[in-house]
């Protein structure tokens, strides 16, 4: 149970903890930590094959090549082989090779550089097998790293087959590259007793130390793993860090040296997963006004080469299915294709992007299908208070507030008159057309694997001064959370924000730790710290009841004092007094997600503790002779709960919007036919620059209080904001429709592309002159 | 003077380096020798700007600001320069006002990138006097940024324009100049292993190492030639750094053309061009990031002979020539036929380019596009240039090049030819469009498919017409 301060709530703006840090150049990542002395630097030696035996790995040059320390292969694995954090599947250094980029072996050297010089010399000879690269393909062949399911809810069948309309088609959306800036990168000092310290850039330490115990048959208490920070994760530190912190040590154990693995970007992306591309069939029944009847959607998922987190991913898919529409009748079948790919992994929204956007794509055919405003048709299949609110999982919807933020939105963002004059302006200008969108966002908060949804923490306070040190399991990665951590706990125990230090986190100090993922960090982590704090306050209360006769549970910290009733101390001299007193200052702290169960089997329960609510109207101008195009205006309202720092929260709601409207436009990932990544740079593959900020970009916070017992009452926003990005996606796509006077539906997967929207057009012009 | 010591300042101390290692970039030099981590490897292409450091170059009796990518750019290249790294703008404890600006409108999440942009807006805040919305995205184009989508930066360089010009490197300026001008360029050799690297500072100098190091390769801005260390991690063992070559730093305007020196850098020539042609500035704008035009040059372009070199197609329909130079001669050679396959070029062994020639255009038109999957620091899929003369409605000259079409930068001629004399009739411009199928056969990569490549380059013919007909640009940003 979270027992929260309830006198004072926060909203507080504040700088992010390493804000003065980050822009001096003293906010240490892991390749600046001090080295000690004899530390090697690692490389790896990958796959140049995507399906292939490998008859013969040589490297004999390898080893003879300058600085080479120690190489190892699967050979030096003492304990299990294989990184997956759920299923087997990721090994370390495969026998039978099935991506691209699939690492071999590694060396440890004496610098980065002729380590990576090392690595080219090895002599390797495949046998080579055809790889599947196409998910489709490996759908035909029944290739799949999982067993797919069927959820259905009503009868779609009937009720598309009596509708009053149907529609049928197909859509796709593409894979997309994390690009964190800072490359994954893991550091191992060899400690006494083979114990391993390990600094990884890791959203999930736990498992890192999990998986580096049982690679090594040791116990668990022999590998600690720590991280001060993380230069960016977006999910592909989530389990794509594992490989790279398991090589590494396993060079720091044959060489008895600290070693450091830096992974140069291009190995990067071609070695490590990326977000799941998605294929829909679907068919679609609905009523002369928009509303729909029934859906029947077939789910193809990239999955890569192994299970990883696609189980998860692809249920989040199917929990999204629906975005904010109440959809009565529902089929859904869900394929995790098995492809010759690196292991499709976590990406901000997990899945839950994918299911929104083919519902989003379903709805807007449906609005041009009808010759009318998509945004009618979309508010017209909105989820209702009263009625209509139980999803297609069987959770009932208690805090529904998109019908509010929709119209609000469309008011103040004049979206009526807009796209009036949009029409106007396409039917006066042959060329160069505009389009105008607003999609909603209903995600919801959780691990959908209810037992994640746990955390803990570790409080100190120093009677000395009366400063207080925070762990949690917690990772930091740009989102802000240790910030919002340290002003809870400032809060919590009423003192000023600069009295607490959030330290980085470590396994030995919060064990059994969740990853910081689905955006649930500092709601869990905060809450963990607390109930820490809760027990110290317990212990504050239970010495003052025995020395100054005085029974107050609710004693009110504020401004350096605790104010019992009768008596009020500061916050210093009661501590010191404790202290003296032999009362402990220092707690552990524990939450646990109240009220969410799932049964994964029927597919049914409440698999989240309450949805974040938001919505986006974009505005583009396209080139129909090339397909080139840009973002005039953007307008967000977005439902944060009571933030606990505003700033904080704005900074993920644009962030979050421009990697989404760069998932959907620009950013593409391409294989060749042999299973080759095409895009693993920065010069081949496009993630959004200065310039793709949409010229004008308001962003509005709508005011809420989430009637969960969250921290602060807050909503989380990490990962929700992504998918106000979609509304860019809608809105070329009402550009190009406007090229056959909006009577032909524009047939456009994403991402869009220049050149997808071209082709786009080129198929309107076809259909519209006939 | 021929001297194996590189110097430049740091921290207003002049810093000397015998024989450094000429492959050692400047990013590695600070993080492993200076013990500097601040500065960030975020790609080791020059793709990213993590690694953005300041150069302080001495300009006449002042010091330019110059932001460049310490990834690409090797240790020697520092010579004659003061180097500013994100470390050295606390003065006495106190943040610059950049920083100050980038704390205040919370332009750091997971603060990785940030020394970059922070470098990158120093810059800017040194090389400007106010910060318009256009300045501030052109300085941060090549910074890229994974968690905000950019907005705080561009409100916290907003916010500069409320602070003091006045900074620690303004009050020290005179100490610096006095200790730039004291390490004036020498000729640089270097021997280091089994590498060499030579930096000479007259064109008679260049001339006679060349002749002695005819397997050298030149570089500029490296963009191409450092990727050879950093990516195909080979070593480069014999270099010949072309900047420090000052009088080939220059623009001249001659009677019937433009003159650029071949060590004049991007930037220098983009300001200088635009009044001639306005396209040709827009693509250099969209060429590269600030960074990149900083140091990289027409003649590098050249050189490198990347079919998606984009002032290419530009200086082809201009009728470009080259001025080549070796020990004993000088050549002058068309642009057009300079390029002979796929980064091949006529330049033989011992030769340089020494200068562009740029003819003006009298009655012409000229136009450039540039198709890319993102506005900023993008490769083109397609570049593509036209300049037309129209007399009474009938083509008296044309000339048409296209990048990214071809193995090599490429001039349309079957396109021209049918139109050349022809009157600018729609059934013309169609059949010149088709014509584009027998001059060119893209191929499919990363950046756009074939079909995509040839549809757009008809689009684009196309389109040029369109803007002379209607007398203005169908552009996005028009």
């Amino acid at each position: 149970m979270l027992k929260m301060n309830s006198n004072s709530f926060i909203e507080q703006i504040r700088p992010h903890e390493s804000g003065k840090k980050h822009v001096s150049g003293h906010a240490n990542y892991i390749d600046d930590l001090a080295e000690p002395e004899g530390t090697l630097y690692g490389a790896i030696g990958y796959s140049k094959k995507a399906h292939a035996i490998i008859k013969k790995l040589d490297l004999k040059e390898v080893w003879k090549s300058q600085g080479v320390i120690s190489v190892v292969t699967h050979k030096d694995i003492p304990g299990r082989n294989d990184v997956g954090a759920v299923y087997d599947g990721d090994p370390i250094f495969p026998k039978k090779v099935e991506y691209f980029g699939q690492p071999l072996f590694a060396v440890a050297a004496t610098s980065t550089e002729l380590a990576r010089k090392a690595v080219l010399k090895a002599k390797i000879i495949y046998k080579t097998l055809k790889p599947i690269i196409d998910m489709k393909e490996a759908f035909r062949k029944k290739l799949f790293v999982l067993k797919g399911r069927k959820i259905k809810r009503g009868n779609p069948l009937e009720k598309i087959s009596k509708a009053a309309n149907y529609f049928n088609d197909s859509f796709t959306l593409g894979s997309q590259e994390h690009f964190y800036l800072e490359g994954q990168i893991a550091f191992v000092i060899p400690q006494e007793d083979n114990d391993f310290k390990i600094y990884s850039s890791t959203q999930h330490p736990s498992e890192t130390q999990q998986i580096i115990a049982k690679m090594l048959n040791q116990k668990n208490n022999t590998i600690n793993v720590e991280v001060r920070r993380v230069g960016g994760g977006f999910g592909g530190k989530e389990t794509q860090s594992f490989i790279f912190a398991a090589i590494c040590t396993l060079l720091s154990k044959k060489s008895k040296r600290p070693v450091k693995l830096r992974v140069d970007r291009d190995d990067d992306i071609i070695i490590t997963g990326k977000r799941h591309d998605f294929h829909a069939d679907y068919e679609v029944g609905f009523k002369d006004n928009g509303i729909i009847e029934g859906v029947k959607i077939k789910l193809l998922s990239r999955c890569g080469i192994s299970p990883d987190l696609s189980g998860a991913i692809n249920s989040r898919a199917l929990l999204h299915i629906d975005n904010a529409y109440y959809l009565s009748d529902l089929l859904v079948e869900n394929y995790l294709c098995k492809t010759n790919t690196s292991s499709s992994t976590a990406f901000r929204g997990f899945g839950g992007n994918q299911g929104m956007m083919i519902i989003e794509n379903i709805i807007d055919n449906v609005a041009r299908y009808l010759k009318k405003d998509s945004a009618e048709i979309r508010k017209i299949n909105f989820y209702q208070k009263n009625k209509k609110n139980i999803t297609h999982y069987g959770m009932k919807i208690e805090d529904n507030v998109i019908n509010k933020i929709y119209s609000k939105l469309i008011k103040s963002s004049n979206y009526k008159n807009r796209r009036l004059k949009i029409i106007k302006f396409n039917s006066n200008n042959k060329y160069l057309k505009k389009g105008i969108a607003i999609t909603p966002v209903k995600f919801g908060i959780s691990f959908t694997t209810t037992h994640l949804n746990q955390a803990g923490a570790l409080v100190h306070i120093y009677y000395a001064d009366g400063s207080v040190h925070v762990s949690t399991g917690a990772i930091e990665m740009g989102q802000g959370t240790y910030t919002k951590i340290a002003q809870l706990v400032a809060n919590e125990l009423g003192l000023s924000y600069n009295k607490v230090k959030v330290s980085s986190t470590r396994t030995d100090k919060v064990p059994n730790t969740s990853a910081s993922a689905a955006s649930s960090t500092t709601d869990l982590n905060g809450a963990a710290a607390i109930n820490a704090i809760d027990k110290i306050k317990q212990n504050l209360a239970l010495f003052v009841k025995k020395k100054y006769k005085l029974r107050d549970d609710k004693a009110i910290y504020k401004n350096g004092t605790i104010k019992f009733k009768g008596k009020v101390f500061s916050f210093n001299s009661l501590i010191k007094e404790a202290y003296l007193n032999r009362v402990s200052l220092s707690s552990s702290g524990f939450y646990s997600t109240p009220k969410i169960h799932f049964n994964n089997k029927i597919f049914k329960g409440r698999p989240f503790l309450y949805f974040c609510y938001g919505a986006a109207i974009s505005e583009v101008l396209i080139d129909t002779l090339t397909g080139e195009n840009k973002t005039l205006r953007v307008d967000i309202l977005h439902d944060h709960g009571r933030a606990i720092n505003p700033a904080i929260e704005k900074g993920q709601i644009e962030g979050g919007f421009v990697q989404g409207a760069g998932w959907l436009t620009i950013e593409e990932i391409i294989w060749k036919t042999n299973g080759e990544l095409t895009t693993h740079s920065p010069s081949t593959y496009k993630i959004p620059a200065v310039n793709d900020m949409p010229e004008k970009f308001n962003v509005k916070i709508f005011k809420n209080i989430n009637k969960e017992n969250v921290v602060n009452k807050s909503k989380t926003t990490g990962e929700p904001p992504l998918m106000l990005g979609m509304s860019v996606f809608f809105a070329i796509k009402d550009a190009i429709a406007s090229v056959g006077n909006y009577k032909v539906i524009p047939k456009l997967n994403a991402p869009a592309t220049p050149e997808a929207i071209l082709f786009s057009i080129n198929h309107i012009r076809k259909n519209y002159e006939k | 003077m021929t001297s194996s010591i590189v110097k430049f300042i740091y921290k207003n101390k002049i810093v000397e380096i015998n024989n450094p290692d000429p492959n050692e970039t400047i990013l590695n030099y600070v993080r492993t020798k200076l013990k500097k981590t601040g500065t960030k490897e975020g790609c080791a292409e020059g793709g990213c700007g993590a690694c953005t450091v300041v150069i302080g170059e001495l300009k006449k009796n002042s010091i330019n600001y110059k932001a460049i990518n310490s990834c690409i750019a090797f240790v020697p290249s520092l010579e004659g320069k003061q180097l500013i790294i994100v470390e050295d703008l606390i003065s006495k404890g106190e943040q610059h006002p950049v920083q100050k600006a980038m704390v205040n409108y919370h332009g750091s999440q997971c603060g990785f990138c940030t020394p970059g942009f922070v470098m990158s807006l120093f810059a800017m805040y040194k090389n400007y006097s106010s910060y318009k919305e256009e300045i501030i995205k052109d300085s941060i184009q090549g910074n890229l940024c994974r968690c905000t989508g950019y907005k705080p930066i561009i409100d916290a360089a907003k916010s500069l324009n409320k602070e003091s010009k006045v900074d620690d490197f303004n009050r020290n300026k005179k100490i610096t100049i006095n200790l730039l001008n004291k390490i004036k360029h020498r000729n640089i050799s270097i021997i280091s292993g089994n590498k060499k690297y030579f930096a000479p500072k007259t064109v008679r100098e260049l001339q006679n190492i060349l002749k002695q190091n005819p397997n050298s390769k030149l570089i500029s801005g490296g963009t191409d030639v450092s990727l050879i260390v950093t990516k195909e991690r080979k070593d480069l063992n014999s270099l010949i750094y072309m900047n420090s070559i000052s009088e080939l730093n220059y623009i001249k305007k001659k009677n019937n053309f433009i003159e650029v020196g071949a060590s004049t850098p991007l930037i220098n020539f983009e300001n200088f061009i635009t009044k001639y042609f306005s396209d040709f500035s827009k693509i250099i704008k969209r060429y590269g990031s600030v960074q990149i035009r900083n140091i990289c040059t027409i003649a590098g372009n050249i050189a490198t002979a990347s079919p998606i070199g984009d002032t290419l197609p530009l200086l082809l329909v201009l009728n470009s020539q080259i001025v080549i130079k070796d020990k004993n001669k000088t050549e002058i050679l068309p642009l057009n036929g300079f390029f002979i396959s796929y980064r091949k070029t006529k330049l033989k062994k011992g030769q340089f380019i020494h200068s562009i020639r740029i003819p003006f255009l009298k009655k012409d038109i000229f136009k450039a596009y540039k198709i890319s999957k993102r506005i900023d620091d993008d490769i083109s899929s397609v570049c593509a240039s036209f300049c037309i003369e129209i007399n009474n409605n009938k083509i008296k000259k044309i000339r048409i090049a296209y990048g990214g079409m071809s193995s090599i930068p490429k001039r349309a001629f079957k396109c021209e030819k049918i139109l050349l004399n022809s009157f600018l009739s729609n059934q013309n411009i169609d059949k010149a469009k088709k014509l584009l199928e027998k001059d060119f056969k893209p191929i499919t990569d990363a950046r756009a498919s074939n079909k995509y490549r040839m549809e757009v380059a008809k689009n684009l013919l196309e389109k040029f017409f369109l803007e002379i007909k209607q007398n203005k640009l169908i552009r996005l940003n028009a």
